[in-house]
């Protein structure tokens, strides 16, 4: 009978990669231990990696992924993969530096295993929430390091090329302390979206007192993403088309010449054109030579080269009015990425020491 | 009568903002000219002069326009037999009435097409002197200064008309011209010098009007 189920969960395990790709991380974990149980360690072992795997919603919880450590430590012990043993040991630990595994469960060369990765490593772990949603300055993202010991650490958070973002503590601590993250950078701004990692080392000092060897680092990856945000297109600057000229042109000139002249040429030949033969009064003079003056009058005002102080005026309102709109609109802009939300997605933590990863 | 004006009085108070939410502009002005007419019938001529008083406004409405005038006054003789519908030798004052109301189209943004009625009347005594004439226009509008000073001229033509009773057919024309000014830099005030000459027949009639006109405008001349 346990033959024919080892069978089934490998054929599953083997030959329907989709179907477990599709599947959750729980049940992935279920079936890992069940495996572990009928001693199918082949596809046990790469059940409780895929269920290790998925991140994001779906991902394991604390609990759930410091068993699926637990049974594949005890899974390559019974491999004989003793270092694949030892590294699913060292991340046990880093999740959870106090697990304490049932010794009813599992035999005393895997419990020994996990005794030999907690002897060679710092006794600090890392707990980090799920997806996490804040808005940057106004709201925390909280990481909870845990120690058995008293160790004095450098808790920092760096970016994908190892520069320093922000420094998050610097101190001992015992059994644990929340780690807060407000979502800005040092000088006070919102990183941009991208790959970051929340780095714990030990400092120097305390270094020195471990004799110089506790040369590791934990490790939480994090995915800062923030989803687009809805903000108002800046206006383009006035086109010079919207300007007046600033100063007077031929053709502007002649253009407020030719009106008045034409006008007032108009006004006087009126009564030959209207009444021929009536005897017409010089009314007609004083108002046609009145408009043709106006016209010679805009002509001198428009002269080349003269200043159009009118025109200079409305460009610059023109211009202040743009400067004004672009400043409002910015301002709202920036109000609404202020208020957009930020979301931190932890990844697996990791431990380096002495320069490898587990 | 006291409801009447006081109902004219709301309605020209309300239609500025009601005209101005409709996305309706409007101009209206007041006007005062010196009016010279020589009236000839036959062999005869009197010539007359004086004041006239009256209003104008405009609507427009993106290319559509409309223009309504009313002018009186009381012109004098000024020398000559007198004559016209009223009577050869008539040369006591004549009191005036004319007005129009036309429809325009902006065909451009410097000519306007106009057409529509221009009536005209002459009273002495209980004897009047009406013309009335169907007239099509064209306007054209310069820029001397923008926003601060413009150019205008009107030409128009009678398209039918009559006179007297019983009606004699009338024939005609005339033309516009003149400037406006900007009474203070941002304000909606203008001011307007105009000259106006017209000429109309009828039967062995002859009446010619000379006017030059000063008018203070509300709103943004079109």
């Amino acid at each position: 009978m346990n033959r024919l189920l080892a069978a089934g969960l490998t054929i599953s395990a083997l030959l329907m990669p989709a179907v477990a790709r599709a599947q959750s991380a729980n049940a992935l974990l279920e079936q890992g231990v069940r495996a572990y149980s009928v001693r199918e360690y082949d596809g046990g072992a790469w059940l409780l990696r895929r269920a290790l795997a998925v991140e994001g919603a779906g991902a394991l919880g604390t609990v759930d992924a410091a068993k699926a450590l637990m049974y594949l430590t005890a899974t390559e012990a019974a491999r004989s993969q003793r270092d694949s043993a030892l590294a699913a040991a060292r991340r046990l630990i880093v999740l959870d530096a106090r697990y304490r595994p049932d010794p009813q469960k599992f035999p005393p060369d895997v419990i020994a295993v996990l005794q030999d990765a907690r002897r060679a490593a710092p006794t600090v772990s890392i707990h980090a929430p799920g997806d996490t949603a804040i808005r940057p300055g106004a709201d925390v993202f909280v990481v909870r390091l845990g120690a058995a010991t008293s160790p004095e650490v450098n808790a920092t958070i760096t970016g994908a090329d190892g520069r320093v973002v922000r420094t998050l503590y610097t101190g001992a601590f015992r059994d644990s302390i929340d780690l807060r993250w407000n979502g800005l950078d040092a000088s006070g701004n919102p990183p941009p979206d991208g790959r970051y990692a929340i780095v714990v080392s030990p400092t120097a000092r305390e270094q020195r007192r471990s004799g110089g060897g506790a040369t590791w680092s934990l490790r939480l990856p994090l995915e800062l993403t923030r989803p687009a945000v809805d903000t108002t297109p800046l206006p383009a600057a006035p086109p010079d088309s919207l300007l007046r000229p600033e100063r007077g042109d031929t053709k502007g000139a002649i253009r407020a010449l030719a009106p008045g002249i034409a006008a007032g040429a108009a006004i006087i030949v009126l009564p030959k054109v209207v009444a021929s033969g009536e005897r017409a009064s010089s009314a007609r003079l004083i108002v046609g030579g009145s408009v043709a003056i106006a016209g010679i009058a805009a002509f001198l005002s428009r002269h080349p080269g003269r200043e159009l102080p009118g025109n200079t005026l409305y460009n610059r309102n023109l211009r202040d009015n743009w400067r004004r709109n672009v400043a409002e609109i910015s301002r709202r802009n920036a109000d609404r990425v202020r208020q957009a939300k930020m979301i931190i997605r932890p990844g697996a933590p990791s431990l380096v020491t002495g320069g490898e990863t587990p | 009568m006291k409801h009447y004006l006081a109902a004219i009085a709301c309605g020209a108070i309300a239609l500025p903002a009601t005209l101005q939410a409709q996305g309706t502009q409007f101009t209206v002005s007041g006007l005062a000219s010196q009016e010279i007419v020589q009236s000839h019938i036959d062999a005869t001529s009197t010539r007359f002069t004086g004041p006239m008083l009256g209003g104008e406004g405009v609507l427009i409405s993106n290319r559509l326009l409309v223009r309504v005038r009313y002018a009186q006054g009381r012109i004098n003789p000024q020398g000559g037999n007198g004559g016209g519908l009223l009577g050869p030798g008539t040369s006591d004052p004549r009191n005036v009435v004319e007005g129009e109301a036309l429809v325009g189209y902006r065909a451009t943004p410097w000519l306007t097409l106009w057409g529509g009625p221009s009536a005209r009347a002459y009273t002495v005594g209980n004897s009047d002197e009406r013309w009335l004439i169907w007239t099509g226009r064209a306007a054209a509008r310069g820029t001397l200064l923008p926003g601060r000073m413009q150019t205008f001229v009107e030409l128009y033509g009678a398209l039918s008309g009559n006179v007297g009773d019983p009606p004699q057919r009338v024939g005609g024309r005339g033309a516009t011209g003149g400037l406006e000014v900007r009474l203070a830099e941002t304000g909606s005030f203008w001011g307007r010098l105009g000259y106006r000459m017209e000429s109309t027949h009828a039967s062995g009639l002859r009446e010619t009007v000379e006017s030059v006109t000063l008018s203070i405008i509300y709103g943004l001349p079109q």
